[in-house]
């Protein structure tokens, strides 16, 4: 599926997709009495995404079954049938196990979930003091002195994701050739302790980070301003700040995926295209987010809640896909 | 001549091969800046097994794949009844039959402890998490006892075969679960089976050991009365070296039992049922300490409770038992009764069915609360302790006193002129002792001198070699010459050098520290009744509440990196030292104490030449497993950002490379098993 760059395609490309499903043989239910097995991953997010999509395919005749699965070992469990798909894949932090399956034809992409992302540097609000002229990235150069560690000295300190998720942080550091040193930081739980430890500390702070996230609702940040992403970053070194380096700019935003086991869609035909149209709209996750990790609420409740108001959003995906 | 220089002579003479590395090491040392491959192993010497191991991993995944997926669905089976009779039934059948299995084994004061313990998990609202992980390790738990006991007494039976199972349990201990957790789940399929099997492997050495011992220590005499009295081999067996090995054998059930469900996380990682693993990762992944530590505890009650229960059903099979519990005839009737009592009592009212959720008690949000005050008061204390310690401990060791000291950290350049004092200072102390016909202190010196000049990171590798090499050789022979090459051989063709030094790195400092302040912690421990039983549930606590809770709040005092990495090392890697230390000092012989008191010792005198010395063989073992903890806490201290093998193992995984990520755990598993030779060596040696 086409990435909607705009309000306006993503309409026409609905419409579209509605004419076609309408001109098109209604799929088939498939086996209603096999579970489709969804996975439950460690962030609230994916258990809004999942908790949503399950209500919705039960709604439509079919049995799902919630099983928790690590973000790395779900793939050997969708390449094996034992999970049958797994609805918010971030193919930023998901290592090489997802391509690798993908291209032996084990898991199948179901299509983008349409979460708009973002990707970068953060930075605690107070910061803003600590280290004038932020957001703009060349600010850094000038207050390194402030956020030089012990662990980095001479080099000021950049907190980066875990070594496992890819060197982003390096990469870009090297590329606009600022004087800094990445710190891996081993586990997305690091991430956010340091986070809420420098905000209640009012301690310097930068860090590679992504939305949406829970902890936002938390913590007050600020995004670092690189030269936007653009595809002649990577191959031309004239393009951006430094003229000797590709890559001297911020990160192309993730994309969130849905995957299932290659025999989805046979199986369940019907459930296969309801999931192809279904979507989660990142402000509303991001409300249900703070209803369910702030407000002590829980998810089923609050997926509960939103799928019995917004019956016009979701009255699409699943007439597209039986009728 | 006199009597200083004729000793320094002969000292000369007995430590000439390491005057001799001293000598190629001030070389390498001097060319290392024309010659940098002397630090920095050449890429084109190497020699990597991670693409020969991903082939053969490949072959076996096709070929026993029918096997172990048949294997995986047994044992699904069997874990899908231990949760069918544990998950689905009403809480209060599961506590009346616990209550009773408890009553039946200790008494009333242990029934009282588990009564205790099973209404925490009920109000903490995790009963159903906590069962569904009391499941998995019911089914881990006769299957590691079985198979170890089979290959404990086939080692027993066969020297070939025991030359075979030890190495094999060491690599078992040693590896980190992590590094084979590719070719698991690919040969057993995902789910919760994979965390059974990695549990099982981690939970069967203590019982084969055991097991071993245990036939090992039967009297000769009993095996000849047996003899005498016209046995066959079966019933000399049955009816002679079993009973008599049980007690040992009983030991081994206990601490396999620990072993089983202190590998739970493991299964968690991987997912597939709804347990309290998943609950502690969920809580480290959000960095909720609150939730974390209340479902952490759930684990570590978990485990106060299996270990009393097997625990008192072992001390009922000694002769000093003094709690006989019912006869096992009515003790049956009296279960089945009060399980079917406990049934309709919950099928009448629903309150004993299911813990109704307003009276669980969950103060998360408080202790999340406190901890953010604490952070906010102290923060600015403890980052100013870390920093000392990183400037004056952590780093020295890493990068070497030629690196380290610099005005940002010391405040002063290490100029030439006070590095060739360090170093005359250096050959000064060794000439003395040299002088004084302590040849090995003044060996001692030097490496020491050296060590902290170079730094763990900047050792020429060449001179790693011959030092280590010549150690093993001189206290173990060729044997052990022969493992300690092989061992960083391994780590330098394989390309992990680096990393493993890193490893090696934070495990010594993590090490030293644990020596010296369990040492005294298990030293007053064993002079007072109060601290000794204060240290207990701690330690208890530090051993079986997982890692990942621990984690939240150091790191939001002291932030990702080696002293968060260290802290967690050592909170862990502390406890065998503190038990053995405490366990070796009280188990002194009465009468030799009394020997001593009555020649005039002062206490001094009496600790350190009577009870240390006796308690020597104890302490020696709480700092083999000390090494054994602390290389094994790497793996965790990796989320908090280390770049070690550790973390090794994790980028392995993200990049689906099962050859790497065995490699890794290999390498670990070598400097553990090097590390612990060359120790008990150097002890046996001393002796």
């Amino acid at each position: 599926m086409t990435k909607f760059k705009s309000p306006a395609s993503a309409i026409c490309a609905g419409a579209a997709m509605l004419a076609l499903a309408g001109a098109a043989q209604a799929a088939d239910l498939g086996a209603t009495d096999a579970p489709i097995k969804l996975a439950i991953n460690e962030w609230t997010g994916q258990h809004i995404t999942t908790h949503i999509a399950g209500d919705l395919l039960t709604k439509m005749g079919y049995k799902v079954e919630y099983v928790t699965a690590g973000n790395y070992p779900q793939h050997t469990a969708l390449a094996d049938g034992d999970l049958s798909a797994t609805l918010e894949v971030w193919t930023n932090n998901v290592g090489d196990i997802y391509p690798k399956m993908k291209e032996e034809g084990k898991i199948v992409d179901i299509g983008p979930l349409g979460l708009a992302t973002r990707e970068g540097w953060v930075y605690p609000k107070h910061m803003e003091e600590l280290c004038p002229g932020l957001p703009d990235w060349e600010a850094l150069k000038s207050c390194k002195d402030a956020m030089v560690t012990p662990e980095t000295f001479p080099q000021g300190r950049i907190l980066s994701y875990p070594a496992d998720w890819g060197t982003r942080s390096a990469d870009i550091i090297k590329a606009l050739g600022i004087d800094y040193k990445a710190v891996p930081a081993g586990s997305e739980g690091a991430l956010v302790a340091e986070l809420k430890a420098a905000d209640a500390r009012k301690t310097p702070l930068v860090m590679m980070m992504w939305a949406p996230h829970w902890v936002f609702a938390d913590v007050d940040v600020g995004w670092v301003e690189l030269p936007a992403y653009e595809p002649a970053c990577d191959t031309d070194p004239s393009w951006g700040p430094n003229p000797d380096a590709t890559g001297d700019c911020g990160v192309e935003a993730p994309e969130t995926v849905k995957v299932a086991w290659s025999g989805f869609e046979e199986k369940w035909p019907a459930a296969w295209a309801f999931l192809e149209a279904f979507s989660v709209d990142t402000s509303e996750q991001e409300l249900m987010m703070k209803a369910i990790d702030q407000d002590g609420g829980k998810v089923e409740d609050v997926t509960a809640a939103w799928v019995a108001d917004h019956e016009a959003v979701w009255k699409p995906w699943v007439d597209a896909a039986t009728q | 001549m006199s009597r200083f220089a004729r000793r320094f002579v002969v000292s000369c003479g007995a430590a000439w091969p390491w005057l001799l590395v001293f000598a190629v090491g001030a070389a390498l040392v001097l060319a290392r800046a024309a010659y940098p491959q002397v630090v920095t192993f050449p890429d084109g010497w190497l020699l990597p097994l991670e693409g020969p191991i991903n082939v053969a991993m490949d072959w076996i995944v096709e070929n026993l794949r029918g096997v172990t997926r048949a294997i995986s669905g047994g044992l699904g089976w069997a874990f899908w009844l231990a949760q069918e009779m544990l998950v689905h039934t009403p809480w209060l059948v599961t506590l009346a039959a616990i209550s009773l299995i408890s009553w039946q084994g200790g008494g009333l004061r242990l029934t009282l402890l588990i009564g205790a313990i099973l209404l925490y998990i009920l109000v903490s609202g995790y009963w159903t998490e906590a069962m569904n992980t009391l499941a998995l390790v019911l089914v881990a738990l006769p299957l590691s006892v079985l198979l170890g006991f089979a290959a404990g007494y086939l080692g027993y039976r066969s020297e070939t075969a025991r030359g075979i199972i030890m190495p094999t349990l060491d690599l078992m201990q040693t590896v980190p679960a992590f590094a084979y957790l590719i070719p698991i789940l690919l040969l057993f399929g995902f789910g919760p089976v994979v965390g059974l099997i990695a549990s099982v492997v981690f939970a069967v050495p203590p019982m084969v050991r055991n097991t071993i011992l245990g036939f090992q220590r039967i009297p000769p005499a009993i095996i000849e009365s047996a003899c005498m009295s016209g046995c066959s081999r079966r019933q000399q067996f049955l009816w002679a070296e079993l009973p008599t090995a049980l007690p040992q054998m009983l030991i081994g059930v206990n601490q396999t039992t620990m072993a089983a469900l202190s590998m739970v996380i493991i299964a968690a990682i991987i997912g597939g049922f709804e347990d309290i693993g998943w609950e502690v990762l969920s809580a480290m992944r959000k960095a909720q300490f609150g939730q974390g530590l209340l479902s952490g505890i759930v684990i570590v009650v978990l485990a106060v409770m299996l270990d009393r229960l097997t625990a008192a059903y072992a001390a009922r099979q000694l002769p000093t038992t003094s709690h006989a519990g019912w006869p096992w005839r009515r003790f049956a009737v009296i279960l089945v009764a009060a399980i079917c009592g406990a049934w309709l009592l919950a099928w009448l009212v629903p309150f004993f069915a299911d813990w109704p959720e307003a009276l669980v008690f969950f103060p998360a949000n408080a202790i999340n609360a406190a901890t953010t005050d604490f952070v906010m008061a102290f923060g600015e204390v403890m980052s100013r302790i870390k920093n000392a310690i990183l400037y004056f401990l952590l780093l020295p060791v890493k990068l070497g006193f030629e690196r380290a000291v610099v005005p940002f950290t010391w405040g002063v350049t290490f100029t030439p002129l006070a590095k060739t004092i360090y170093w005359l200072l250096a050959a000064v102390a060794c000439a003395v002792a040299f002088g004084l016909g302590r040849w090995r202190a003044g060996v001692a010196a030097v490496i020491v001198a050296g060590f902290l000049f170079l730094g763990a990171t900047g050792l020429p590798w060449a001179l790693v070699v011959l030092a280590v090499g010549l150690l093993a050789w001189q206290v173990g022979g060729g044997r052990l010459l022969a493992l300690a090459v092989f061992s960083l051989g391994f780590l330098l063709l394989n390309g992990i050098w680096p990393p493993a030094m890193l490893s090696i790195y934070l495990c010594f400092v993590a090490v030293v520290i644990c020596i010296l302040l369990g040492g005294v912690i298990g030293i007053w421990a064993a002079s007072s009744d109060v601290v000794s039983q204060v240290i207990r549930p701690i330690n208890d606590m530090l051993q079986t509440l997982p890692q990942f809770v621990f984690l939240i709040p150091a790191l939001m005092l002291f932030q990702v990196g080696d002293f968060t990495a260290l802290l967690a090392v050592v909170a862990y890697a502390i406890v065998p030292m503190i038990r053995y230390t405490e366990h070796g000092l009280r188990s002194v012989p009465r009468p030799l104490i009394e020997a001593g008191v009555s020649s005039g010792c002062s206490p001094w005198q009496m600790f350190w030449q009577i009870r240390l010395p006796l308690a020597q063989a104890q302490i020696l073992i709480g700092i083999n497993q000390t090494i054994l903890y602390a290389l094994g806490m790497l793996v965790i201290a990796a989320l908090v950002g280390t770049t070690d093998l550790g973390q090794a193992i994790y980028i392995a995984l993200g990049k689906a490379n099962a050859g790497a990520g065995l490699v890794a755990g290999l390498g670990m598993a070598l400097i553990a098993m090097t590390a612990d030779r060359i120790l008990q060596a150097v002890i046996r040696s001393g002796r």
